[in-house]
């Protein structure tokens, strides 16, 4: 009997909260009722993969996994409320059952950027699997592995900033250099004021044995992919992770498709060289 | 060599069979052939020259199946569906090579799908030729023909009052073992019907680079030609044969998380919950169904995506045509384009 | 080329040449001899592909709400186009200074549905005369009497002739029967609601919700359908029973006082479902309680759409 690619990993919320002051991006850490299916899954997982999540009865929505395999056994999600999906994910709480697919995508191409310096780039609730990158660069056994390590993370205010305890603490590591923007001044903000393109062209990193990725809204990519380009960064080291509305999550449903690319299933992270040979269809 | 099946002895044979398997056979609905199930007292429609109106796919894929059921303690069960051994009789070869190229989407190294596996696997495809092919029918254009074999189990050939049967797997012979050998002249007679059959279809478009026009003109303006006539609804994608996207929904009164055809011809289809659709328009929507049977699918399998069955052709309400769209892109310049 | 299509390319030549209109939305020959394609001039030199018989299916009034009110849209219309102009210009589709009307009294559309079923696929070519049809095939040719063919909202049609085109061209056709058009309703009204339930199951449950019919109608104009809503939903996407059901009535009710009777949906419909008898129902309602049939004149609101504070009828549903 082959493996139902369908049936959803039986879980349950282990916590949830806020991230956002305005209530709209809600965090989810999500436990495994069977330890067999968590062993599984971490031997699966790659940074930048992405999960489908089901409430039965609503529905599924894809998400990215937002936290790094040594923290624990669970999975963290971090969602907008949008849908019908995420609407009822924002109203779920400890203890509730869920469904999860996944991991699935290919995730980071970590083996690729060894012993290179990486610059990540994120915008807004975009951030979480970069998020989980950045927390998974931290780990002893593979930080050597790395160069230099750039962070650059903007949201259009302080409130809608996630994960703020931690990227609070980032600003003082020293194994990590920390760049945080909001869109307009605000009281009290001692980070850069600006659009992320922006930020990114006054730290101009260095496109030197770099690698850069970009996640963010599909207008801040489309400016950040164009000042790494006018940095020096070759389309090679540029990398970004897409998204579109997907159903299956293992490219069998149609519809995530960029040319013959799915993102699912092909991506969800794409080089920018691999995206120029894509029509425009995103 | 081949078989001789009586058309007076179909009925029986169809009902000794029926006592081991589940039989689809083409019957009147309405006023058009359609796949039902038979015991063989049924009246069938295959002596008719044309196809059924809904595609057999479905007999495969259905246009709405549950995935699971589910509890709102979150346990979801599985339903995979459990039949007896299944025989689709009178499949024709357009649609017989469409199941075929369905399995290799569906019969993947990674990531099976275990419902249309449960199916496939227990499905024998006894297919028939098509005599008289309609205008609307490009089968040859697309490496299949009137009497194409791909995916089948036995060809059956019709000739007045029998079929010449040709067994291709061992599922075929034994159905057929009981069936005398036909004489010399009975096959010389087949293949000269096969030949007649061939002939009256004419090339409908050129495929040898037509990939390559297609995607250099991804941006051409044709696309929004042929967007302006549409409609905007399923016909062409829920008929065709090889159309196999799908979306899954929770049905929430029934419980059942369901997976229901989709098409790409839909607004919905690429909408997200943003609100953002990549393809907004019948432009984009018009452009992603061509491409994917003449691109994606060689990019995917480097096979094409359609099999020239002609039902997008026949029941188009605006009267599209794909292959006179395709002969538009064949006459455009490949190097020119892109702009 | 017909009489009437010379004339008819003559008169659009002239439109589009003294530029009255930005577009003129026809039929063009297509290569399937059912299904002529509608097709949009804007240069007098494409009318080479001009073509307008009884098997020009499609309803093109559903075509003016995908241009802005200011397109100067040319068309040629038959009674229940025409019929669909005058509302699409009531719900405010469309300025009604901005559509030039070929009007041309209609000799009723061929069914392309009666035709298959009848004649097979194998059809290569159909032509028409006054009173025939002749269908050809690649080795001979048949032929049969015009009225067996006709599309059955065609057989009942009141209004053939176009009531406010700005030029008509051709003889008047005599008014339908009015109790004519009422036999589809009449038969299903006089069954049981048994029967009456088995009736529209036994339509609605084969459909494959492709929504032709809705995009055929030249009212379903909404940008979100009423099934494509997702938050919340109103109704099952499934091809279930419920789901097919829902579609099928809501449908229909929302063209209550709507309709014009062109039956474009039922000739777009790929599995022959009728749907007319719902509309019609409604239709005969709209008649007989309100005194109003769609479409007569390009002001007056439906019925269920109009309000005002002396309205002698009580609330009804």
């Amino acid at each position: 009997m082959v493996k139902n690619p369908y049936l959803p990993i039986p879980m349950h919320i282990l916590r949830t909260y806020y991230e956002s002051t305005d209530r709209s991006l809600k965090t989810l850490e999500l436990s495994f009722d069977d330890p067999e299916n968590a062993r599984a899954f971490f031997a699966a997982y790659n940074p930048g993969q992405f999960c489908v999540l089901s409430v039965f009865g609503k529905g599924e929505c894809a998400l990215g996994i937002a936290n790094a395999a040594w923290e624990g056994d669970f999975v963290r999600f971090t969602a907008q409320k949008m849908g019908s999906v995420t609407q009822t994910l924002h109203e779920m709480k400890a203890g509730d059952p869920i469904g999860m697919r996944g991991p699935l995508g290919n995730g980071f191409p970590l083996e690729d950027w060894k012993h290179r310096n990486l610059v990540i780039i994120g915008g807004g609730c975009a951030f979480s699997t970069l998020y989980a990158l950045t927390k998974h660069l931290f780990h002893p056994a593979v930080r050597n592995d790395y160069g230099e390590l750039k962070v650059i993370y903007g949201t259009r205010n302080s409130g809608l900033c996630m994960y703020k305890q931690d990227i609070q603490s980032w600003h003082h590591r020293d194994d990590l250099e920390m760049h945080q923007a909001v869109d307009v001044p605000e009281e009290g903000w001692d980070h850069h004021v600006g659009y992320v393109p922006n930020v990114v062209k006054e730290v101009a990193p260095s496109p030197d044995n770099a690698v850069a990725i970009v996640c963010g809204p599909p207008i801040m990519t489309k400016f950040t992919l164009s000042a790494l380009t006018g940095l020096g960064f070759a389309p090679e080291a540029i990398f970004t992770s897409l998204e579109k509305r997907m159903k299956c999550g293992i490219g069998k449903c149609g519809r995530c498709n960029i040319g013959p690319k799915y993102i699912c299933k092909d991506g969800p992270v794409f080089s920018l060289a691999e995206l120029n040979a894509l029509p425009n269809d995103i | 060599m081949s078989q001789i099946l009586p058309k007076k002895n179909l009925k029986q044979l169809l009902s000794n069979w029926a006592a081991s398997y589940e039989i689809y056979a083409p019957q009147q609905l309405e006023k058009f052939a359609h796949f039902m199930p038979t015991n063989g007292s049924e009246l069938l429609y295959i002596d008719e020259q044309h196809n059924t109106r809904f595609p057999p796919k479905a007999l495969f894929l259905p246009q709405s199946e549950t995935l699971m059921k589910y509890t709102r303690f979150g346990a979801a069960q599985e339903t995979i569906p459990e039949s007896k051994p299944r025989i689709v009789f009178g499949i024709r070869p357009c649609d017989a090579k469409a199941v075929d190229l369905l399995n290799l989407m569906f019969l993947t190294e990674k990531d099976s799908d275990p419902y249309y596996q449960a199916r496939r696997k227990k499905t024998a495809l006894i297919g028939i030729g098509c005599n008289i092919p309609c205008p609307s029918c490009f089968c040859t254009t697309v490496e299949s023909g009137p009497f194409g074999r791909q995916g089948m189990d036995a060809l059956l050939t019709d000739l007045e009052d029998i079929y010449l049967v040709r067994t291709l797997t061992q599922t075929g012979k034994t159905l057929f073992a009981e069936y005398p050998e036909a004489t010399e002249a009975q096959e010389a007679e087949a293949k000269a019907v096969q030949q007649r059959s061939l002939k009256l279809i004419d090339p409908a478009f050129e495929t040898k680079g037509l990939k390559a026009k297609l995607d250099s003109n991804f941006e051409n303006a044709l696309w929004q030609k042929f967007a302006d006539s549409c409609l905007g609804c399923g016909i062409c994608t829920f008929l065709c044969p090889t159309c196999f996207c799908f979306d899954i929904a929770d049905e929430a009164q029934r419980k059942e998380r369901v997976r229901n055809w989709d098409t790409c011809m839909f607004r919905t289809y690429s909408l997200e919950a943003s609100q953002h659709n990549p393809r907004p328009t019948r432009r984009e929507r018009t452009r992603q169904r061509v491409m994917h049977k003449f691109s994606y699918w060689l990019d995917h399998v480097n096979k094409i995506g359609c099999t020239g069955c002609g039902r997008c052709v026949r029941y188009c309400p605006v009267g599209l045509d794909i292959r006179a769209m395709l002969r538009e892109f064949n006459q455009l310049e490949a190097e020119v384009a892109n702009g | 080329m017909t009489d009437l299509e010379s004339k008819l390319t003559a008169e659009i030549a002239n439109l589009l040449d003294d530029k009255k209109v930005d577009v003129f939305i026809a039929f063009k020959k297509a290569e399937s001899p059912l299904h002529p394609q509608p097709a949009f001039f804007t240069e007098s030199n494409q009318l080479g592909d001009f073509v307008y018989n009884s098997l020009c299916q499609n309803n093109l009034a559903a075509f003016i709400p995908r241009y802005p009110l200011s397109a100067r849209i040319g068309m040629v219309v038959r009674g229940c186009e025409n019929r669909a102009v005058n509302h699409l210009v009531v719900e405010k589709q469309h300025a009604r200074e901005n559509i030039f009307m070929i009007g041309v009294p209609c000799e009723g559309l061929v069914d392309w549905h009666k035709l298959v079923n009848r004649f097979g696929e194998e059809m290569i070519a159909v032509d028409e005369a006054k009173d025939e049809i002749m269908i050809s095939y690649r080795d001979r040719q048949i032929r049969a009497p015009r009225q067996e063919l006709l599309h059955d909202s065609c057989l009942r049609c009141v209004h053939p002739n176009p009531l406010s085109a700005d030029v008509t061209i051709g003889e008047l056709k005599p008014e339908g029967d009015p109790t004519l058009a009422r036999t589809e309703v009449a038969a299903f009204s006089a069954l049981d609601n048994a029967a009456r339930h088995a009736w529209f199951r036994k339509e609605a449950e084969r459909c494959i919700r492709c929504y032709a019919c809705r995009e055929a109608c030249p009212m379903c104009y909404c940008t979100e359908c009423f099934v494509d809503h997702g938050v919340p939903r109103w109704t099952e996407s499934t091809v279930s029973p419920a789901g097919m059901r829902a579609w099928h009535i809501v449908r229909a009710f929302h063209q209550a006082g709507r309709c014009v009777s062109c039956g474009a949906c039922e000739r777009a419909c790929p599995m022959d479902i009728k749907m007319t008898y719902l509309t019609e129902k409604l239709n005969e309602d709209m008649r007989t309680k309100y005194q109003f049939e769609c479409g007569m004149d390009d002001k007056t609101q439906p019925p269920f759409a109009a309000f005002n504070l002396d309205d002698k009828n009580r609330f009804e549903l």
